[in-house]
């Protein structure tokens, strides 16, 4: 029952629940595994979804004009490559829905309070928003904010690994970060200490989300 | 048998015996008493969570979770306020945990008590970390030699059948390492250990001499055996989503396990939603009768009658009952002629760890999620009057590969970032301390004297604190980690102590102690109240002392031992 090879997708893009209900189907029974299992569908569809376009109004703590500016910052600290990126997975909205209900009002005032510290910057060095600049000009603001440099305060740089952060938690526990970006096993089947592994391998999506 | 005539609520029936509780201890007692004939009634204050289908958390990839693992602010604060400090409570698990807003206690406020609660058919067999490792005669003889507490009324060739008949049903995976501190176990295979673990056990038993590193035991099916199978249990998956519930059955729990074997006799049968307020005594015969019963729900009450009751309700839950069983006769509490009950309180302690580097091994990575660790045992079984504090502790850990979680830290951001945060990191090899904690007389519960819970339950007061003992353990912990890792060639080491109370290594064991002594103990050698022949208390509050593993097979060990016991008991007329 153990794949010991080191995995190649996309046998292990297993999507968790019909892969966990094939692979209990095999052990119990199909309609065993079914019938057992029904109940946990329910909560699956209270999950935060991405939305198409969490940008087109306000969300739960960010106004529409910062949520367009978070999702500028998203696209520049993980961009669409061969897979998606933070923006195209929503991950500003994701983010907003998070801090709304999972943070702190610090960590939220955090997050507020570094989105227009980022536009006073913008706006004093080139005359306009953040969402307005650039791709260079964006990516070397938030460089600058990221290393705390000469105009620019250490909370700058703290605030900015915070909403680093959540950047990376919304797009890693994507699905596209989790199982396409990175290598997802729902059902790993067993355990190995040991199997190859080369730089250009995914690391895995699945491990220490949990215990 | 079918769920409808196993459940049941009114009943005038006198069962052969009465288990309260469903957890590890209630489980097994079920388990037991119908293989062996008796008509027995299981009575959990919670709701019925039955296996497979009420795993609710099962199998469901973060981004299918409300907020990716995460639990919503004012849920926490509301209502789980103790429970979210314990590292398993999470989105998939949290249903699980006793609500903090229907389940109050009191704590002195400079000696803070986090009591970890699972109320609800299988208690705490769903949440556990499945550790599972025998006692040693170290252990069973530690009271006696410094004089903390009283002697455990059991050596190790009293219970070790016990603990090879119970580990063939739950199914424990290890390997014989044969350590004197740590006896063998009847194992199934052991998980394997990735190649960083193996470098440093190889490393450090050639440095430290009575110091090993072993694959942690586990209650996980390896292998599983035809017995296994039979009870509809599989292979484990290594998903290590465990206390979300298993519907593979893999690691043991009330529900994979001990409820199939009880259920398949035809002579088990349940009262969930049943909160036992006291025990029924009967003053003329010395013998109690029953318990009285506050329905969980709508709060009527109810009485359920048998020949032998089995006190199971988790450590401070059974103590709890039988604080609150108080006749007028006697006044402290029932079977509390000793007046220690309540008293010698105990959980372990968290609170080192250490990790750093390990250099190389960066072409291989491991597969799945293997739900244990790995283990060094103690290597202070022996007593040595030089060392500042008194007992020991075992080190738990792992090597692991870092991921996104914390190579997101590093400076940078677009694709560069991306490409990295892709890449498996650096392994890490991490260790923390899991300490014996002293009994002592002053670390005690008692019942609040007016505030109750909305079943009319008297509160439980905690008085529960780490002593001096325990913080220099941890400071020689910390200072033992650090001169390991070192050697074994770790860099960039990280070493610390915390301050975490007691309650959260969620170990709680003694209050209503055994003895060879009436007069200062509540239980016999055989978990049997000194005096009242028909009770029985065989979960955790029955111990003596911590000894530094983790408590949960030696309660089904003690458990089985008290039925067969008790049985025999009361074929000899004597119950
Ligand atoms: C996250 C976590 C990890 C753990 N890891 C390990 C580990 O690795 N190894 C280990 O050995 N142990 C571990 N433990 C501890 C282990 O879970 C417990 O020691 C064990 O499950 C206790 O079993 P029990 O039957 O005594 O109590 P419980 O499992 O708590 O069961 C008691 C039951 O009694 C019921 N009850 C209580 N009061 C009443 C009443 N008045 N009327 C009716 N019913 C009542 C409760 O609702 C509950 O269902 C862990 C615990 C947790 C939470």
């Amino acid at each position: 029952m153990s794949h010991n090879q080191g995995d190649k997708s996309p046998q292990t893009h297993n999507k968790s629940r019909r892969d966990f209900l094939n692979k209990i189907g095999l052990l119990v029974g199909v309609g065993t595994a079914t019938s057992l299992l029904g109940g946990n569908a329910i909560s699956v569809a209270m999950a935060y979804t991405p939305q198409q376009d969490s940008t087109s109004k306000a969300g739960k703590l960010l106004s529409q004009a910062q949520l367009i500016q978070l999702k500028a910052i998203c696209a520049q600290v993980i961009p669409k490559t061969e897979t998606l990126g933070a923006a195209e997975v929503d991950v500003h909205g994701f983010i907003d829905n998070q801090l709304f209900h999972c943070h702190t009002t610090a960590e939220q005032q955090k997050v507020v309070t570094l989105l227009s510290n980022i536009d006073k910057e913008s706006n004093a060095q080139y005359q306009h928003q953040f969402a307005a600049l650039t791709a260079t000009q964006q990516v070397e603001l938030l460089t600058q904010i990221e290393m705390g440099g000469q105009s620019f305060k250490q909370q700058y740089r703290g605030d900015f690994k915070f909403l680093k952060s959540l950047i990376c938690f919304g797009y890693y526990t994507s699905e596209v970060g989790a199982s396409q970006e990175l290598r997802y096993l729902a059902v790993p089947g067993g355990y190995k200490g040991s199997i190859p592994y080369k730089k250009s391998d995914a690391d895995w999506g699945s491990m220490g989300l949990y215990y | 048998m079918q769920n409808e005539q196993m459940y049941i609520k009114e009943s005038q029936e006198i069962y052969d015996a009465i288990v309260v509780g469903s957890g590890v201890a209630g489980g097994w007692a079920a388990k037991e008493l119908c293989e062996k004939g008796q008509k027995t009634l299981m009575i959990e204050r919670g709701r019925i969570v039955e296996h497979r289908k009420d795993y609710i958390g099962e199998n469901k990839a973060p981004w299918q979770q409300e907020y990716r693992t995460r639990v919503d602010n004012l849920l926490l604060e509301q209502q789980y306020k103790i429970q979210q400090q314990c590292y398993a409570f999470k989105d998939a698990t949290k249903h699980f945990f006793g609500n903090d807003r229907d389940l109050p206690y009191n704590t002195p406020k400079d000696k803070p008590f986090s009591w970890i609660r699972a109320n609800q058919l299988g208690g705490k067999s769903l949440l556990w970390h499945r550790q599972s490792y025998r006692f040693s005669d170290y252990d069973f003889a530690a009271n006696s030699l410094d004089g903390y507490g009283n002697d455990w009324p059991v050596r190790y060739q009293d219970i070790a059948d016990w603990y090879s008949y119970v580990e063939k049903h739950a199914g424990i995976s290890g390997n014989a390492d044969n350590l004197p501190q740590l006896p063998n176990s009847d194992f199934l295979p052991p998980f394997e250990m990735n190649s960083p673990e193996k470098a440093i056990k190889a490393k450090l038993e050639a440095l430290f001499p009575k110091r090993n590193l072993i694959m942690g035991r586990a209650a996980h099916l390896t292998k599983p055996t035809e017995l296994h199978y039979s009870q509809g249990r599989v292979q484990c998956q290594a998903r290590n989503e465990c206390q979300a519930g298993c519907s593979f059955g893999a690691y043991f729990s009330t529900q994979s396990s001990t409820l199939p074997a009880a259920a398949k006799t035809g002579l088990l049968h349940i009262a969930p939603d049943s909160v036992v307020h006291s025990l029924i005594y009967d003053e003329q015969k010395n013998r109690v009768v029953g318990v009285r019963v506050i329905d969980n729900n709508d709060l009527s009450q109810r009485e359920y009658f048998a020949k032998v009751v089995f006190l199971c309700a988790s450590t401070l839950g059974s103590t709890q009952i039988l604080l609150n069983s108080a006749t007028k006769t006697q006044p402290k509490g029932l079977a509390n002629s000793s007046g220690v009950l309540g008293h010698y309180l105990m959980d372990h302690n968290y609170n080192a760890n250490a990790g750093g580097d390990v250099e190389g091994f960066e072409d291989e990575i491991d597969r799945g999620r293997r739900p244990t660790g790995i283990l060094v045992p103690n290597f202070y079984y022996q007593p040595d009057a030089k060392r500042k504090f008194l007992r020991g502790y075992m080190l738990g850990g792992s090597a692991y590969r870092e991921n996104w979680q914390s190579s997101q830290y590093q400076d940078g951001i677009g694709v560069d970032f991306k490409n990295k945060l892709k890449q498996a990191g650096k392994w890490k090899f991490g260790l923390y301390a899991m300490g014996e904690m002293l009994p002592r007389f002053e670390n005690h519960v008692a019942l609040h004297p007016t505030l109750k819970d909305k079943w009319g339950m008297p509160q439980l007061d905690i008085h529960c604190e780490y002593s001096e003992n325990e913080k220099l353990m941890m400071e020689d912990a910390k200072e033992q980690m650090t001169v390991m890792l070192e050697a074994v060639g770790v860099t960039n080491i990280s070493a610390k102590t915390s301050d975490k109370p007691p309650g959260l290594a969620i170990h709680e064991v003694g209050t209503a102690r055994m003895g060879r002594d009436p007069k200062t103990s509540v239980l016999n050698s055989f978990n049997q109240s000194h005096n009242i022949p028909n009770l029985f208390v065989t979960d955790g509050a029955s111990f003596c002392s911590t000894a530094p593993q983790n408590p949960s097979l030696s309660f089904m060990a003690f458990t089985a031992r008290a039925v067969d016991y008790a049985l025999k008991e009361q074929a000899a007329g004597r119950l």
